[in-house]
């Protein structure tokens, strides 16, 4: 009886655990559809408090790795958040490279915010679960800003999008002492700031395209049309005689950074100094107290564009071994972001004097990218498509295919059609022909995730291979007596430099440093050419000369994917340790015994 | 090291880069009573309460600072004092302001901003401002062109832009520091501050040793024994000297003094022709809390119409070249050279040979689209760019004749016909105020050396100068120093020959002990060496016995300037009924002053506002005629008028308001009744 119980039990507990172990098994065959933790969409637009509240969520779930905090106000006194991504774990968040990453400089380039919000959502989600997101959240340090314009960000969303490239700080642009007094005014309510046009039968400069009726196009020379364009839907709030001739801010906060910067007349919107914006201040504040960021992405929108610099054509050319640098990262970018060109923003965009990214690489010796997000061929992206889209009478036209996206895709949402409206100034008109904000330079919601993945994905390879210094095979060899030979093989696999020549050449960084510790005194120190053969061909040595032999300064750093051999010759026994000390390169010892 | 600053800031042992603390108020607080702390102690430490300059007749900062407040205090009714931020070292930079109080606010009137000491041992700028503060106000009563200017305009007077650099001048030891005391790694080996000079022959100034060294590029100037000249091969003259600044190598890199306190130069770190990556030049234009507070000031005061600044540039006596051009540096070779001694030092550690980046992976996948090597991104033009623009960089054709006038009005008032010691304007406040803010704006050394007539440059001067970057340890990374546009290269700083002859004649005619004869002395690490040269306080400071002079003479000139203003008036309004409810209103306005409304570079900078001219009146109201809102760019001074006419519909009787508001004219309001 007793033993048919215990028959029983085992029974039991093997079929337990049959149900149980094929209920384990399940959860690892679906991997590929995984369970998050914290579930965000990517499919929509977040004002400034949706994302940092989803952000306080992601750091509520991953406290280990994830630090929220504030770097500063901007000027209407929201916060500047910044994540910072660290396992400390693997060491302090000093002592390995990091990648900066930000976005929404430009108030109505929105979606770079939603990018951000992605990377840091896909890091936390796969740690531990895909090993190259491992490993890069282990190696390396992140601090991700979604937006260092929260005044430009929350005026796009809460307003009609109209006037939010700038930030909030008023500017008189119309010189009459009055702050921002006569912005564009949404009349009719509707949420966009439209066209107005007036019908003047026979006496206007503009006509309904015989296209599509809802585009409107100048006349020929010669002929009439039926309609004027009288500017944007707005009133002369200020009663001067003028209509719209001074909106909320109006400057670019782009363009008020340390490098090239120049004055207004040379360079619009730059402001009276660099760093003069609260938003810009704050953000250099971070920059300068975290030398160990390595590497830069600030996203902007549209045009689907990796943009390096320099910015101005007076600035010169990068140095060589920069250009191979860049044109590494940004040949892989363009396979890795399709729609995307690799392009120098003077000479492939337009000039820019005091950017961001100028700042970030000719400033503060760091490889800076700037990508441009979306690319309007993306709406009709196969090649069939693009061919068709060359013949002028098919619906989707270059200048037609809008019409038929918003039609077919988007059924009709994006775009406003012309309605009547009685003007206060101009009488009967109609408002409308307009786009709404969320059409043009951002993606339609459904593509975003997408959009998201390939950018987040092309800068993660940016900071995979950002430099880290690494100690290779250590050779002891006895010369005579107590006089030793010690070789050191300091390897950077990775693409960028610990200091870019532009940084040795500006003083930018402080210089890598080789330290040795230890009882026995360095007689001379050099670069050997190759160990392999240097005990059977002539050697070449380079002699290191400096007075401190303990304390080597390397002030351009080590480059990348290059190993150099440093050769000690050493007089004395003991222990010693080597430390590799770089500031963008991370900081590796190795102990060694010399008898 | 051997001497002791006021508050000397904690060294770092291996710094990174300048990193802004951001302050607290309440680390603030602390600072400020660590600050009066080390002041008491410093005090009572035997031999170092009394300021060595002191009776030199330049103020300590606290002695400045109660000369200020009893100033302020006498005269209530004149004068105001306020901080408008505080140095690194948490030092109140003052600005007194000094009108007298009536119909137009202060601060609607078109003002002169007086600035000075900038770069830290320019304590004649200092001096000279509060010399001027006090006769104005003391002359108010009784000197009716002093009434005049303080009744309708006002005088803004910052006498110490660089209260912390200042302080150093009036320590144990004189170094000729500029800047503003912030650490800084000037030669970029991951310490700050860790190689300044020594005294080494304890007179308290630092000065230049002489090394008998057969690698030695410079020899005795034959005209003056006291000077040294770079040995010329061409003529077979062989080098015996080596030249150093006054000290030992400290940190044993190899080089003396490379990197001594002294901070960012004010001077230097301001919007104009700035020179990038310069170590004295600060991290980046208006880095420093002290030239920060003075640009905030500024752009929130724009009816400043004038400045005028007293440092180490001029363009007083001797006025904008007819291209626009200012006097370039007028050095002195001695120290220059001295200092040449230690440009190798950012360059140690910089491998040439080892750059071998990527050699051990294929080219292949460097450049899939490259001519070669991975050029694949150079850029070319692609002609779709609108032309760049560039800055002005010279004095706009339009505005030169107002700088010479006046040049020749403070050369007349001044006596001042030789320019002293001076330096290149880059990144100056002063070019700042012209280039950038559009007002006329000035800079003296407020004080000149004059010489009997014959002594003038000394023949041969030209070329004798060492050209720094040239000799050892400049192995440079391929590609590394390939710099286009406006970064200066490194170490070009001093490119015209030095004035050293004329200068020593100066001292020698004045009786000036400004040079300190050559005198042997043990230096740790050469043995013997010869220690003399140029004293710093007699470089860029006139003696004392010329203070009282000259600071009556500058008072004169900028009431002069403060005669120049432009002045907007709305004269001949005249209006004429048309029947039917029409009016026609016609009115001309007039600039009465001696500027016009903005110099031709204001306008073309648009950094001085347009004239506006405003008819009050509904805009539906205007018929015809100028709009009801008007703006003109310039216009010139000595009575020039524009006419406006605007056909009104109204109500006979009705009365509206015609405003024209200037920023740098003042304003005028003026009632038309319709009828």
């Amino acid at each position: 009886m007793k033993t048919r119980y215990n028959i029983l039990v085992g029974a039991a507990l093997i079929l337990g655990l049959m149900i149980l172990t094929p209920a384990a098994a399940t959860a690892q065959e679906y991997a590929s559809d995984p369970q998050f933790r914290v579930k965000l969409d990517f499919n929509r637009w977040h004002d400034v408090h949706e994302l940092y509240d989803d952000m306080r969520r992601l750091e509520e779930a991953y406290p280990q790795f994830l630090k929220m905090e504030s770097i500063g106000k901007s000027h209407n006194g929201l916060d500047i958040m910044v994540m910072t991504i660290n396992n400390p774990k693997t060491g302090p968040e000093m002592g390995k490279a990091a990648m900066y990453i930000d976005a929404n400089i430009h108030g109505n380039e929105i979606q770079g915010g939603e990018v951000c919000l992605y990377t840091i959502w896909y890091l936390m989600e796969n740690y531990g679960k895909i090993g190259e997101i491992t490993r890069l959240v282990d190696e390396r340090v992140f601090y991700i800003f979604p937006t260092v314009n929260p005044d430009g960000r929350q005026h796009f969303m809460e307003g009609d999008g109209g006037n939010s490239r700038t930030g909030q700080v008023p500017v008189d642009e119309d010189n009459d002492g009055l702050f921002d007094e006569d912005g564009p005014n949404d009349l009719n309510g509707n949420g966009v700031i439209e066209t107005i046009r007036k019908y003047v039968p026979g006496q206007g400069d503009y006509r309904i395209s015989r296209t599509d009726s809802r585009m409107m196009e100048p006349v020929p020379f010669g002929e009439t049309g039926d309609y004027i364009i009288l500017g944007q839907e707005g009133i002369d709030d200020d009663g001067d005689g003028m209509v719209n001739e001074d909106g909320p801010g109006s400057y670019d906060p782009n363009r008020n950074w340390g490098v090239d910067w120049q004055p207004n007349y040379i360079q619009g919107g730059s402001m009276d100094y660099p760093f003069q914006l609260p938003e810009a201040r704050a953000v250099n504040d971070f920059l300068m107290a975290h030398p160990n960021i390595a590497g830069v992405q600030a996203y902007h929108n549209s045009g689907g564009m990796i943009l390096r610099g320099p910015g101005a054509e007076s600035l010169g050319e990068y140095p060589g071994s920069d250009v191979r640098v860049y044109d590494e990262l940004g040949q892989n970018g363009e396979r890795i972001l399709p729609y995307y060109r690799y392009i120098v923003i003077w000479s492939g965009l337009y000039t820019v004097h005091g950017g961001f990214i100028d700042w970030t690489s000719d400033g503060l010796g760091i490889i800076s990218f700037s990508n441009e997000l979306w690319n309007s061929s993306q709406y009709f992206n196969s090649p069939e498509l693009m061919k068709q889209a060359e013949d002028p009478d098919s619906p989707i036209a270059r200048n037609r295919s809008r019409y038929f996206f918003d039609d077919k895709l988007e059924f009709g949402d994006q775009f406003m059609e012309w309605k009547a409206f009685d003007h206060p100034q101009y009488g009967e008109v109609e408002l409308g022909g307009s786009w709404k904000k969320t059409q043009g330079r951002v993606p339609p919601r459904f593509m975003n995730e997408e959009l998201c993945h390939r950018n987040m994905a092309f800068t993660l390879y940016q900071a995979d291979e950002m430099p880290m210094m690494q100690i290779g095979e250590v050779q002891v060899k006895k010369i005579e007596d107590d006089v030793y030979r010690v070789w050191i093989d300091l390897t950077n696999p990775k693409v960028a430099p610990t200091i870019t020549a532009r940084a040795a050449s500006n003083k930018l960084v402080r210089p890598d440093l080789i330290l040795f510790e230890g009882k026995p005194e360095v007689i001379s120190a050099s670069w050997i050419s190759n160990k392999n053969t240097f005990d059977y061909l002539n050697p070449i040595t380079d002699l290191i000369d400096q007075k401190e032999l303990k304390r080597l300064i390397i002030r351009n750093g080590h480059p990348g994917k290059t190993t150099r051999t440093l050769q000690y010759l050493v007089k004395g026994r003991g222990s010693v340790t080597i430390t590799y000390n770089s500031v963008k390169g991370g900081t590796v010892s190795k102990k060694l015994s010399i008898d | 090291m051997s001497y002791i600053y006021l508050t000397k800031p904690k060294l770092k042992k291996e710094g990174t880069v300048m990193i802004t603390p951001r302050k607290t108020g309440f680390n603030h607080l602390v600072f400020k009573f660590l600050v009066v702390i080390s002041g008491i102690l410093i005090c009572i430490i035997p031999g170092k309460s009394q300021p060595a300059q002191a009776e030199q007749g330049y103020q300590t900062y606290d002695e400045l600072t109660h000369e200020l407040q009893v100033l302020v205090k006498a005269h209530p009714d004149l004068a105001r004092l306020e901080s408008i931020g505080t140095s690194a070292e948490g030092r109140d930079i003052w600005l007194l302001t000094l009108a007298k109080k009536g119909s137009v606010p202060t601060e609607e009137r078109p003002g002169l901003l007086i600035a000075a000491n900038f770069e830290a041992g320019h304590l004649i700028g200092s001096r000279l401002s509060m010399a001027m503060a006090e006769q104005l106000v003391r002359g108010y009563q009784e000197n009716d062109n002093i009434k005049q200017s303080l009744d309708n305009h006002v005088f803004y007077i910052i006498p110490r832009m660089n209260p912390d650099g200042a302080e150093s001048w009036f320590g144990k030891l004189l170094t000729g520091q500029k800047g503003n005391n912030r650490p800084t790694d000037a030669d970029n080996d991951g310490r700050m501050d860790e190689d300044g000079p020594e005294d080494l022959n304890g007179d308290g100034v630092i000065t230049v040793m002489r090394v008998k060294d057969p690698h030695g590029l410079f020899m005795l100037d034959p005209a003056d024994g006291r000077l040294l000249k770079r040995a010329d091969a061409a003529k077979g003259e062989t080098g015996v000297y080596s030249i150093y600044l006054e000290g030992i190598d400290n940190d044993g890199d190899g080089f003396i003094n490379e990197d001594p306190v002294g901070g960012t130069d004010l001077n230097r770190n301001f919007q104009h022709a700035y020179p990038y990556f310069k170590e004295d030049a600060g991290r980046y234009m208006v880095s420093e809390p002290e030239s920060r507070a003075l640009m905030d000031w500024v752009i929130s005061h724009r009816k400043v119409a004038m400045v005028l600044t007293f440092g180490e540039s001029d363009n007083l006596i001797v006025p904008p070249s007819s291209r626009g051009q200012l006097s370039t540096d007028r050095p002195l070779d001695l120290i220059s050279l001295a200092r040449a001694s230690v440009e190798g030092a950012s360059r140690v550690g910089m491998i040439s040979t080892g750059g071998r980046g990527f050699d051990r992976y294929s080219m292949m996948m460097m450049s899939s689209r490259g001519r070669s090597g991975g050029q694949g991104a150079t850029p070319e033009s692609t002609g779709r760019q609108r032309p760049s623009r560039e800055p002005a960089t010279t004095v706009n054709q339009g505005d030169i004749e107002y700088f010479s006038t006046i040049s020749s009005k403070y050369k007349e008032l001044t006596g001042i016909q030789t320019q002293p010691v001076l330096r290149n304007p880059e990144g100056a406040f002063f070019q700042y105020a012209y280039y950038h803010y559009g007002v006329p704006a000035f800079s003296t050394p407020g004080w000149g050396i004059t010489l009997p007539a014959d002594s003038t440059r000394r023949p041969g001067a030209r070329g004798t100068m060492a050209r720094p970057g040239g000799g050892e340890n400049t192995s440079v990374m391929p590609g590394g120093m390939a710099r286009g546009g406006q970064f200066p290269i490194e170490g070009s700083s001093s490119s015209t020959p030095g004035i050293d002859a004329q200068f020593l004649k100066y001292l020698d005619s004045k009786n000036i002990q400004g040079f300190v004869n050559w005198e042997k002395a043990t230096h740790p690490e050469f043995g013997e060496v010869e220690i003399g040269g140029f004293k710093p306080l007699e470089i860029s400071n006139p003696p004392i016995t010329e203070i009282d002079k000259l600071a009556e003479s500058h008072t004169q000139f900028a009431l002069y300037l403060s005669t120049l203003y432009a002045r907007i008036r709305i004269v001949n309004t005249e209006v004429t009924s048309l029947g039917g409810g029409l009016f026609m209103v016609r009115a001309e306005i007039a600039n009465e002053g001696f500027l016009p409304t903005a110099l031709r570079h204001g306008v073309q900078s648009r950094s001085v506002k347009p004239t506006m001219v405003q008819l009050g009146v509904a805009p539906e109201q205007i018929i015809s005629g100028s709009s009801k809102t008007n703006f003109f760019q310039t216009l010139d001074g000595s009575g020039r008028r524009v006419k406006y006419e605007w056909m009104v519909k109204g109500k006979s009787g009705e009365k509206i308001e015609l405003k024209a508001v200037s920023q740098k004219a003042g304003s005028d309001v003026k009632t038309i009744t319709l009828k």
